[in-house]
């Protein structure tokens, strides 16, 4: 591996986590689209300063730049406020706008520059080791490696010191306003990171796909935990790998980096998305039919209970009465045979103390929907984890 | 019972949504150590008075205070239950975690909860009968058990006023019960109890103080003196009768 090589990885695992932090809170207010119109609207911030400055690598196009991406939210919310368009209908006003105008003045005044639309699109990681930060002619690595690199430390030393307010401001915004914590200050301070931390990822990945970036991984991580913490180290972990692959993927392919690191998220929240042991599509279908024969099972049992006489209790008149198919009777009195909760003497079918237990236990339950008693036989059936 | 001193007051508090009045000129005294329902009917306001008092929002006229200052240097007084339906239950957290939030309000910004702070949310669950359900996701639980979360939440908050915006929403008889005494419990250590009630029936047998608003404050006072058809009608707006055991 070349040295330049090791450099891409390094910005493209630094972006990931950089915009998975970020990311996790989006997806967990259910702004995922905010990031998107971020994403396109600080173009303009960036391209007003690179006329102020006439350098592309100074920190004042991040602070424009992010500014621009702060505007857009607070311009999508006073439009929503008026309550004469709907949020998404907002966003979808806003930032078409914004970029607009930031192509406009591109291609007004800065055609013979580096800032090309194509680059402000799709970025160019490839390009990143070329540009070199260099103090007193010493060469410090790449200048894009630096540019993430703080905004990262920053993003983190946020996340560190301010974890507790933007849960609860998340979770509940009344009561973080009334136990004092502004849900507007962490909510502007939440989209200025993001908005920086798009800035960072842009040179990188382009405007499109660190939308890709902030919320494949999160809402991948989201389908894996139940808790906050683990679903954040879960988000960095989905984007560190997949910036990774993504190179590799490139590299075989001969392809844009950009373009694979997004095929391998949206490939590992395909996965995720059908294998994931709770709440994976598989797991979920599973579910329901499992809790479909367990309804028959209850439904059998309560048969049962209810009736001493032997003719409706001989195995063939459960088939005819209940009026199942033969595959669904069968199952269901396997299933009944395998938890003990049924004898068969001479085609006969009687409740076993366990099965009369366990009726009476799911019938009180389903009536009162009180689920103190049958703690014990939740981790056996579905159908009691609610 | 001793009433003089006021826990909470409500000057000429005036709240509207675009430019309309959703509470229109409250004043309302709440004595220290009552337990009383707000009762009105749907829009009357009652959540906005609350959320108004605890500062969530703002009034366009008027103002609270808790113990003769304004919220804002008060917050360590007040515990808040707001409505079950205002959170996302599928957020990635536990029960326990939900009640440790009761207790950042002491803590302010930045410092985060610690052994103290844990000790007392395992006892707020505890209260509610929920120290079993700690670990689990709050998705997982079913709706009275989430109230309870909320509620034990509040108790964390270790308040000397609780609001409580309707917390016997979807809930079944035992959760009410339990509930309940958990409140009673609050009021016999001298605590102020605020709930935003529905359900007339149960308000003399819960509550000793009731305030009927319908955009405009209609009545305050105990229940015994005030709660009649007579303030039923002026609140409901139709000819209300309900049997009151005096």
């Amino acid at each position: 591996m070349t040295s330049a090589q090791l450099e891409i990885q390094l910005i493209a695992s630094l972006v990931a986590i950089a915009c998975a932090i970020p990311g996790t809170f989006l997806v967990l207010r259910k702004m995922a689209l905010i990031s998107d119109a971020i994403s396109h609207s600080i173009l303009p911030g960036l391209v007003i300063g690179f006329f102020i400055t006439h350098d592309l690598g100074s920190p004042l196009l991040i602070i424009m730049a992010a500014l621009s991406g702060v505007v857009t939210v607070v311009l999508v919310e006073f439009i929503q406020k008026t309550k004469l368009v709907k949020e998404d209908t907002a966003i979808g006003l806003v930032f078409p706008a914004m970029f607009s105008i930031g192509v406009i003045l591109i291609s007004k005044n800065a055609n013979d520059i580096h800032l090309d639309t194509d680059v402000v699109l799709l970025g160019e990681l490839a390009f990143a080791p070329f540009d070199r930060f260099l103090l007193d002619g010493m060469d410090l690595g790449p200048k894009s490696l630096w540019t993430i690199g703080v905004i990262l430390i920053i993003t983190l030393s946020l996340l560190f010191a301010f974890f507790k307010e933007l849960k609860i401001s998340t979770f509940d915004a009344g009561l973080a306003t009334a136990l004092g914590f502004s849900p507007a200050v962490l909510h502007y301070g939440l989209m200025s990171v993001a908005s920086v931390t798009t800035v960072g990822a842009f040179d990188a990945v382009g405007a499109i796909l660190v939308v890709a970036l902030m919320i494949a991984p999160a809402a991948t991580a989201y389908l894996l935990t139940d808790n906050l913490k683990k679903m954040l180290l879960l988000s960095v972990f989905f984007g560190v790998f997949s910036a990774i692959s993504g190179y590799w993927l490139a590299h075989w392919l001969d392809a844009s980096i950009s373009g694979s690191m997004t095929t391998i998220l949206g490939m590992v929240f395909l996965l995720v998305y059908l294998f994931a042991p709770k709440r994976g599509l598989i797991s979920v279908l599973y579910r329901n039919k499992q809790q479909q024969i367990e309804v028959s099972l209850l439904t059998f049992l309560l048969h049962l209970n209810n009736h001493t006489e032997k003719n409706e209790r001989h195995i063939n008149h459960l088939n005819e009465h209940i009026n199942w198919q033969k595959v669904r009777s069968k199952s269901v009195v396997d299933l009944a045979l395998r938890n003990n909760m049924i004898t068969i003497d001479k085609d006969i079918i009687s409740l076993t103390e366990k099965g009369k237990n366990f009726t009476d236990k799911a019938i009180d339950y389903i009536i009162t929907n009180d689920d103190s008693k049958i703690e014990s036989i939740k981790e056996d059936f579905f159908l009691f984890r609610g | 019972m001793k009433q003089q001193k006021f826990a909470v007051t409500v000057d000429d508090l005036t709240v509207a949504y675009n430019y309309k009045p959703v509470l229109w000129d409250i004043d309302l005294a709440i004595p220290e150590g009552v337990m009383m329902a707000i009762v009105g009917p749907n829009g009357a306001g009652k959540s906005t008075l609350i959320k108004a008092i605890l500062g969530i929002i703002d009034p366009i006229a008027g103002s609270v205070s808790i113990y003769g200052k304004p919220y804002k240097k008060q917050r360590k007084l007040v515990g808040y239950v707001p409505q079950k339906g205002s959170v996302d239950w599928d957020f990635p957290t536990t029960a326990l975690d939900v009640v440790l939030m009761g207790t950042y309000g002491s803590l302010g910004w930045i410092k985060r909860p610690g052994k103290k702070e844990k000790k007392t949310a395992l006892e707020s669950l505890e209260k509610v009968g929920m120290l079993s359900f700690k670990d689990r996701q709050i998705s997982q639980l079913s709706g009275g058990q989430q109230q309870r979360v909320f509620l034990a939440r509040a108790l964390a908050q270790d308040a000397a006023i609780y609001f409580m915006d309707e917390p016997f929403q979807g809930v079944d008889a035992t959760t009410e019960i339990a509930i309940i005494n958990i409140l009673k419990e609050l009021r016999k250590e001298g605590k102020t109890v605020v709930v935003v009630h529905h359900d007339l029936q149960t308000v003399p047998e819960y509550f000793d103080w009731v305030t009927f608003l319908n955009v405009k404050k209609i009545a305050t006072g105990p229940v015994k003196e005030i709660f009649n058809d007579d303030n039923l009608t002026k609140t409901y707006g139709i000819n209300y009768k309900v049997s009151v055991q005096k």
